[in-house]
Parts: C-alpha cells; structure tokens; sequence
C-alpha cells in the first residue's frame, strides 16, 4: 500500500494534469461525434440573419399562444360568474364550457400513454431512420383507431384543424416546428396500449420504423398524464354554422 | 547541459503540449457550447426552408393575434357586461355557434371543394389529402358525409376502406369548406398530394371541383372525453 502511495506521489504533476485533460479531450471528441447524427446541420453564422428572424417570429408565436390561453381562461371565469342568475343563462354558459372541452380548448389529464421517437442512434443510418410527420401521423391516427380522446405532439393538441408535416428536418404542427425527440401524449382508456399491440397495422409500423429502420420508440403508461388546450385560431372564415345540428348534406 | 537546463528543456516541452491539449479542449468546448446553444429545429433547415419557416411562421402569427383581438374584444365585452349588470346573450350564442361548427359539433355550409375519389387507394392516402386539405386551411371536412372530426380515421387497404366502422365502397367523396381557389390550387399543383398519390396508387382517380356551396353535417361522435377531466 505504501509503495503504491510513494509511486503515486512520485508522477510528476503535469503526467497527471495531461491526462486529465486528455481525457476530457477524449469525452468533448465523443460527445461531439455522437451529435453529428444523419439530420444535415448548417452552421449558424452563413444563416444568422434568418435564423433571428426565424427565432425572434417563434418567439412572438410563444407569446401569443400563452396569451390567447390566458385570454380564454379570463373569459371562461367571468362567464362562470356572470350576472345572469336565470336556468336559460347557467344553461348557455355550462354549453360554452363542454363545447370548448370537445374542441380542446381545455386541457385534459387523465390515464393513457406516452411515447417517445427519436431518430436512429445508428451510424450511417440514412433518411429512412429519422422521424417523419408521417410517423407521427400514423402514430396518432393508431392512438384515435385505439380509442384516444385527446392526442398531443410536443406540447402542440391535436384539434380538427391541425396539420402534421415535414418543413426540412423539422415537423410543423398546428403553428409549431418540432425538433426531435418527439413525445405523443394520449388519454384514452386504461387498456389504450393493449388495444394498440392487438392492431395489425401498428405492429406493422413498429417494425417497419422500428425493427428495420431503427427509429428510437419508447412508451410509458399512466394513471394520469396532462393533454395541453389548443392555443390556435378557432376562426370560421368562410364557412356559416348551419341552423340546427345535423345538417343536411 | 546542467541539471537545470534540462528541467527548463523539459518543463518547456510539457508546457508546450498542455498548451496544446488545452487549446484543441477551448476549440472543442466552444463548438460543444453552440451546438447546444442552436434550436435544433432551426439547425437542421436550409436558407430555402428557413425563407419559407419565416413567412409560415408570419402568416400564423397573424392568424393568433387576429384570434387575440377578438378575445380580447369578448373579454372587454363581458367585462363592460359585468359592471352594467347587463348579459350578453347573443355574444355568448354566437361564440358557441362558432366553437361548435369549428369542433363538429354542428353542421357548416359554405363555398369549397369536392374532391371524387374512385379505384384503388389506402386509407393513408386518404389521410393524406385530409392533412393537405387542413394545411390548406379547410374550416371542416367531411368524407363520405362523415364529419371529420378528432378519432376519425380512414383505414384500411385499397378496396377495403373504412370509417367509422362503415365501408366506403369503390367511389366516395371528399368534401371541405374554405376558399375553392386555394384549396384546389394546393392539392392539384404539380408534386402536391394528389400527383404524390397519383405514384403511389396509380389506379387511384382523384377529381376536384370548386363548389360555390358545401353543406357539411355535424359530427355523430361525443365530442365530450369520458376518460379525460379538465384541467382547470
């Protein structure tokens, strides 16, 4: 034990100095090579005026977004606590309230599940092994087939009116741009998963993006996970509602 | 050469290689702090995509704060309505009208689109002009008089497709409301999703046609989550 202290002691400090420092040399090297995934990367500097404009719009967006919510929230509490004290009023009000929990104005928590893609971990793993708004369409439209209520990208619902498409290596939905890794948040009915493995045509997307092109897809349960409101436009601009419920074609 | 000199000689050496070592760790460090500092999202774009983020990004921008004027012009409305003593009955229909025709939950006619679709297609090249159509900006769909609305589906195999549980058979129809021009001008441009599926289902026959009026129904679904609670 003593002659191992000695020698310890008797390395020269700068051997010990150099080694530390090659060794997080050797860690910044790896943690470099494994950021380098398929996804095409441009340097910041050749794009940086847009980049701002691109970042600064996003910016805007976000502000906007908790706005609106704020905006809906402050209108639901004074509608709770108008004036009106007749049945016909609470009657109009209580309306509001469940037509804007069915159009996913208000976020909803409840059991369901969580998955996760992410892009292949594989080295030299070509397009096919990114995620694709295709995947998270098909994703979600298993989720519904399954008996999903509520289905979120991200933090982005998703309503009757959202799109979910590629914009370079980026997934647009509703107004947002998505980076991986990607989080499809659902509440549906506690045996939602099961359903989903009984689903022919989700086993054959699990091995097709998962078994063959190595997409990284992780799924949690839960007794209670958190669907966000819709933070969009909930603008009929050219359509009229129809008279009563039901229309006619 | 002294004992000293060759020390200085070494120490020298040494000091030269942690400089070195240290400022390729400098260079690694910095390139690692950008990287991470970067928005992936935005990273990943070309000067091309990142012309066309910005002016997506500033045409929804507009879209939200058109939807925050008329929130804020509601929220002032109630709150003048408050302080009056006064109630807003026909502001409330209204913002219920426009909720429920938005969600589904009643039937919307106005000018749009019908799209015919005959022979062999997948529901997912269905769900292809669906998500096309809603990134149009189409207010409401319908398919086969179906309301397509959150949990509706087309699924299946050509020539087996469904929806909500009811077979499609070998002719249907699409049909959405929104502007005519820009929805037709965006599924039939050339490479857009009625050529894509073209190549992919090549006996698959998509026609469209601008319609001055397109009555839609309202969903048959519970819009209302049984197994969801709000979270006020």
């Amino acid at each position: 034990m003593n002659t191992l202290l000695a020698r310890a002691r008797a390395i020269p400090s700068w051997q010990i100095t150099l080694a530390v420092a090659l060794l997080v040399l050797g860690f910044l090297i790896a943690a470099q090579l494994s950021a380098e995934g398929p996804r095409v990367r441009y340097t910041t500097q050749e794009r940086s005026p847009l980049v701002e404009s691109a970042q600064s719009l996003q910016s805007q967006q976000d502000a906007l977004k908790a706005r609106i919510l704020e905006l809906r929230n402050q209108i639901g509490a004074m509608e709770s606590q108008g004036p009106g004290s007749a049945d016909s009023l609470k009657a109009l009000y209580a309306s509001l309230e469940q037509a804007r929990i069915g159009a996913g104005l208000i976020g909803l928590t409840g059991p369901g599940i969580v998955f996760r893609l992410e892009d292949s971990s594989q080295p030299g793993a070509g397009s096919d092994s990114l995620v694709s708004a295709q995947d998270l369409r098909v994703l979600v439209q298993e989720l519904w087939l399954g008996g999903a209520e509520a289905v979120s990208i991200n933090d982005e619902r998703v309503t009757v009116s959202t799109a979910v498409l590629d914009i370079g290596g980026s997934v647009l939905v509703n107004s947002a741009y998505l980076a991986p890794p990607y989080k499809v948040t659902a509440i549906g009915p506690g045996d939602l998963y099961t359903r989903l493995q009984a689903s022919i045509s989700f086993r054959e997307f699990v091995t097709d993006r998962v078994e063959h092109h190595g997409v990284g897809l992780a799924v949690a349960q839960a007794n209670a996970v958190d669907v966000p409101a819709f933070a969009g436009t909930v603008a009929i601009r050219f359509g009229q509602p129809a008279a009563s419920p039901g229309a006619t074609p | 050469m002294t004992r000293a000199a060759r020390g200085f000689g070494r120490s020298r050496r040494e000091q030269l290689t942690i400089a070195a070592v240290a400022a390729i760790l400098g260079i690694l460090v910095i390139g690692q702090l950008r990287g991470q500092a970067a928005v992936p999202g935005l990273s990943t774009l070309s000067t091309q995509e990142l012309t066309l983020v910005i002016a997506n990004l500033n045409t929804r921008n507009d879209q939200l704060r058109t939807e925050v004027a008329g929130l804020e012009q509601q929220a002032a409305s109630l709150q003048s309505a408050r302080a009056n003593g006064q109630t807003t009955v026909d502001q409330l229909d209204g913002d219920l009208a426009r909720i429920q025709a938005w969600s589904g939950a009643i039937g919307l006619t106005g000018p749009g689109i019908s799209i015919s679709v005959r022979g062999a297609i997948g529901g997912d090249g269905i769900e292809e002009v669906l998500n096309e159509l809603r990134n149009s900006g189409a207010e409401a769909i319908a398919v086969a008089d179906v309301r397509v609305v959150p949990g509706v589906v087309v699924a299946g195999a050509p020539g087996a497709l469904s929806i909500e549980n009811t077979a499609l058979g070998d002719v249907f129809e699409i049909r959405a409301i929104g502007s005519p021009e820009i929805l037709v001008g965006t599924l039939t441009r050339a490479g857009g999703v009625i050529a894509q599926i073209g190549a992919t289902y090549p006996d698959a026959r998509l026609s469209v046609t601008p319609l001055e009026t397109v009555a839609l129904p309202a969903s048959t679904r519970n819009l209302i989550p049984g197994d969801g609670q709000p979270r006020l």
